[in-house]
């Protein structure tokens, strides 16, 4: 079979030294690393490839309408500050490279320096295994699992505050900056929690929509993280106190967990 | 007049490079507008009042903006200098991003921008032709520069971002890190204004 | 080792005999016959016209079947049918059918799940190995990829079924239901041009088909293209309504409207399937069930895989649209594995989930 080659990259990026370099490929969109508007600055790159199999004006219309609800959305949070990379810089009709013409969409982040939360707790989790630690030792650890959590459910609590919700919460879309003083060789779990990828994030209110983050977030956690599972009832605790209408979407959540993500389902 | 005309290729657009300068206490406002309104050919500049912009990122993004506009024929305004004004600009009124951002009579602090678009535009040429047009002190494109001129309280209202926290410009705070933070916001809420216009 | 497979769980009837050669050799299809129950243009099939369209077809086909395949009664190992999901009624009429044949010939019954069935048949007429499978017709529509022992939905829709939102589109126009509405609703879109405005419903692999139908059917009646009047001038002056949709702006027509609906509905069901490809990191894509034989899919679904680097893999309408052998293939693997279904169990469901199923005849 065939290597997988990712699509041009629309312009100006097509000229860009050093190119940009391909982090991960998803279905909709491609991310990579560049630099900013500021050469010293890196960025996050992330390019909405045109789909050939679509009709061209129904591409247009998604790529279009996708991009900026994303780049909306993190607009929306910057203005509120919660805490997601800022928009740089978008083009919702890109131009395609070498071949000319449309190319799909683009829209330019701040970089996060950082592990995600997944890698974190993979770490935390492996050394974990190793070490050997005494009942109040494994205590203290799982206290840092625990203000982690409480952060995480903090910064969800902030978005959802903001009339924002991501559509796809999952350890992997939550990132970890580290702050700046490092003094301790224990696996870096302290840091401002980032969310990011707003790719299925969009407007609302709703606690449907709210308690299905959560939901899915929980998921998540049970089948990535086992030995964390037990410490996630923290990122509840942090949510609950983050905004006014908290109480009211995890009152939906309890019924989320009873039914599963969708409302109805026949065979 | 020592002229510190600052060059600068635009990461992912290095084939247009960029000339800025800066000016404070400028004499002859009125004179600029009055040759850009005319429409005199080494008067196409991107003449915009300083005081309405907050650092060089947020100088930036427009000029990025406009250029990438520029590169893929979408200018919605006359040309790359006038885009770039207009890029600033939060929405898609163009008139209305002149009277916000452009030089006015009285606009005592200048940001200058010219885009080399054909290889007769150099640092050189430029930096000639502003020493003998503009009458005022050239002072750094830098963000501490930019940040004194600026006035919060009218970028704020254009950008419709009452609600944002004021970065201080009180020497004994600027530096603090809550303020920086504060500024930092500031800066990405306006990066995000001007990349989403149109949209 | 040869097996009956008995399928009606909706308006075909279908009775296919497969044989696994003892040698390992590949399965060979022995017979494959179908009888469809076809409603009037502007009229879906009720289950009881349809069951009762089974019953009085069932004995006609088994025994056509097994003259077919040159086999006799002592041949049959198993009686594999559709145990569900589908219609009740349909699919009572013809495990009634089976169980009969049970105790008359003394063979052992399988019950087979129809989403399983189409699965498994697309995996041996294509060779497809561990695909993702999209799965389309007029009562399910669902991304399904395997694992650990289990076809498991990765993502399905929220409301109605793609097939059924097409059928029912074409019952609007009054197209005709002979063969397949949806085979009709292909033919008249690729006279359309004109693209108009749908709702797109897609939520991360899931998707939603009820909006779209509404929106449609509303601009047919806006543009007063509905009903039988309008569907007699189809044949008539379709060279002409092609033209006229070429100019801009232009009024669409009946074409563009089922251009419009399948371009929509198609880019809903391909751009699912790409996201659980991501997801399990495969090339492979198989488009099984009714919908599945509609040529335009398929070539959307190759430019989606082609660009991944993958391969699409289709079937005709022989194995795509429901059939007797895919039951009987089902069956068979299941039946190797040592599966049963006894009398007493020997039931139907309406309901009955692609990830009930445990498959133990794949690592």
């Amino acid at each position: 079979m065939e290597e997988y080659k990712p699509p041009a990259l629309p312009s100006p990026f097509n000229n860009t030294t050093p190119p940009p370099t391909l982090l991960t490929q998803g279905a909709e969109a491609h991310l990579y690393k560049t630099t900013s508007l500021n050469p010293s600055i890196p960025a996050a790159l992330k390019i909405r490839p045109s789909k050939p199999y679509r009709h061209p004006i129904l591409d247009r219309r998604l790529t279009r309408a996708r991009i900026t609800q994303e780049a909306r959305c993190l607009a929306k949070l910057v203005r509120e500050g919660v805490s997601v990379p800022a928009l740089l810089a978008l083009d919702w009709e890109g131009h395609g490279g070498e071949e000319g013409g449309w190319g799909g969409a683009w829209l330019m982040m701040e970089w996060i320096e950082g592990d995600v939360v997944r890698v974190a707790l993979e770490k935390w989790e492996a050394w974990m295994k190793k070490a050997s630690l005494d009942d109040e030792q494994t205590q203290a650890q799982e206290a840092r699992v625990r203000a982690l959590m409480r952060k995480m459910g903090a910064a969800i609590g902030a978005l959802h505050k903001a009339g924002v919700v991501h559509g796809d919460l999952t350890t992997s879309n939550l990132m970890l900056r580290p702050v700046d003083e490092n003094d301790t060789n224990e696996v870096g779990l302290d840091g401002d929690v980032v969310l990011i990828d707003f790719g299925l994030a969009s407007q609302s209110a709703q606690d449907e929509d709210r308690a299905v983050d959560l939901y899915v977030l929980e998921r998540a956690i049970a089948s990535t993280h086992p030995r964390s599972e037990g410490l996630a009832e923290d990122l509840i605790i942090g949510y609950r106190d983050s905004y006014k209408g908290a109480p009211s979407a995890l009152k939906r959540l309890e019924d989320v967990r009873l039914r599963g993500r969708k409302r109805s389902m026949l065979g | 007049m020592a002229s510190s005309l600052e060059t600068i290729d635009l990461p992912h657009l290095p084939s247009l490079p960029v000339h800025v300068a800066v000016y404070q206490n400028v004499q002859n406002a009125a004179f600029l507008k009055s040759q850009l309104l005319a429409g005199q050919p080494e008067y196409e500049y991107a003449f915009i009042d300083a005081s309405m912009v907050l650092s060089r990122a947020h100088v930036i993004a427009a000029v990025f903006r406009a250029l990438n506009d520029y590169a893929h024929n979408r200018l919605k305004s006359h040309n790359v200098h006038s885009e770039i004004v207009f890029s600033l600009n939060p929405t898609n009124n163009i008139a209305e991003s002149f009277r916000r951002f452009g030089i006015s009579d009285s606009t005592q602090d200048l940001l200058v921008i010219k885009v080399s678009t054909s290889s007769e535009i150099t640092h050189d040429t430029v930096a000639a032709h502003l020493s003998s047009a503009v009458e005022g002190t050239s002072v750094s494109f830098d963000d501490q520069t930019l940040f004194e001129f600026s006035d919060i309280n009218k970028i704020k209202k254009s950008y419709k971002l009452g609600a944002l926290p004021s970065p201080t410009k009180a020497t004994d705070q600027v530096a603090s890190k809550e303020n920086v933070e504060t500024k930092q916001r500031l800066e990405n809420a306006l990066l995000g204004a001007i990349a989403l216009r149109g949209s | 080792m040869i097996a009956i497979g008995m399928e009606g769980s909706a308006n075909k009837l279908g009775i296919g005999i497969m044989l696994h050669p003892k040698d390992g050799s590949p399965p060979q299809v022995l017979a494959n016959i179908r009888h469809t129950y076809v409603s009037p243009p502007g009229e879906g099939f009720l289950p009881k016209d349809t069951a009762r369209h089974h019953r009085s077809w069932v004995v006609k086909l088994v025994k056509q079947a097994l003259k077919e395949a040159r086999v006799s009664v002592a041949d049959v190992d198993c009686i594999c049918f559709t145990k569900g999901p589908g219609m009740g009624a349909p699919l009572q009429s013809v495990v009634v059918a089976a169980r009969m044949l049970s105790l008359l010939w003394g063979k052992e019954l399988v019950g087979v799940n129809h989403c399983v069935g189409h699965i498994e048949m697309g995996r041996l007429i294509t060779g497809a190995t561990n695909p993702v499978v999209l799965y389309v017709s007029g009562g399910n529509t669902q991304v399904i990829a395997y694992s650990s022992q289990r076809y498991r939905i990765f993502g399905e829709t929220l409301d109605m079924a793609v097939g059924n939102c097409l059928d029912r589109f074409a019952r609007t126009l009054h197209i005709s239901n002979d063969p397949a509405p949806g085979y009709n609703i292909e033919q008249l879109a690729k006279q359309g041009k004109q693209l108009v405005d749908l709702p797109y419903v897609v939520k991360g692999m899931d998707c939603s088909f009820s909006g779209i139908l509404a929106a449609i059917d509303g601009l047919a009646k806006e543009w007063g293209l509905g009903g039988e009047e309008k569907a007699k001038e189809d044949d008539a002056k379709s060279s002409e309504t092609a033209a006229a949709s070429e100019s801009l702006e232009a009024k669409p027509t009946r074409a563009d409207l089922c251009f419009s609906l399948q371009e929509t509905v198609f880019s809903m069901l391909v751009e699912i399937t790409e996201r659980a490809m991501a997801h399990v990191g495969s090339k492979q894509v198989l488009i099984v069930g009714g919908v599945g034989s509609n040529e335009r899919l398929q070539e959307m679904m190759g430019i989606m895989a082609r660009d991944r680097g993958g391969s699409v893999y289709a079937t005709d309408e022989r194995f795509c649209i429901d059939n007797g052998i895919m039951i009987a293939q089902a069956g068979m693997l299941a039946y190797g594995t040592g599966f049963r279904t006894p009398l007493s169990e020997s039931t139907c469901t309406q309901r009955f989930r692609t990830d009930e199923v445990f498959v133990k005849w794949r690592d």
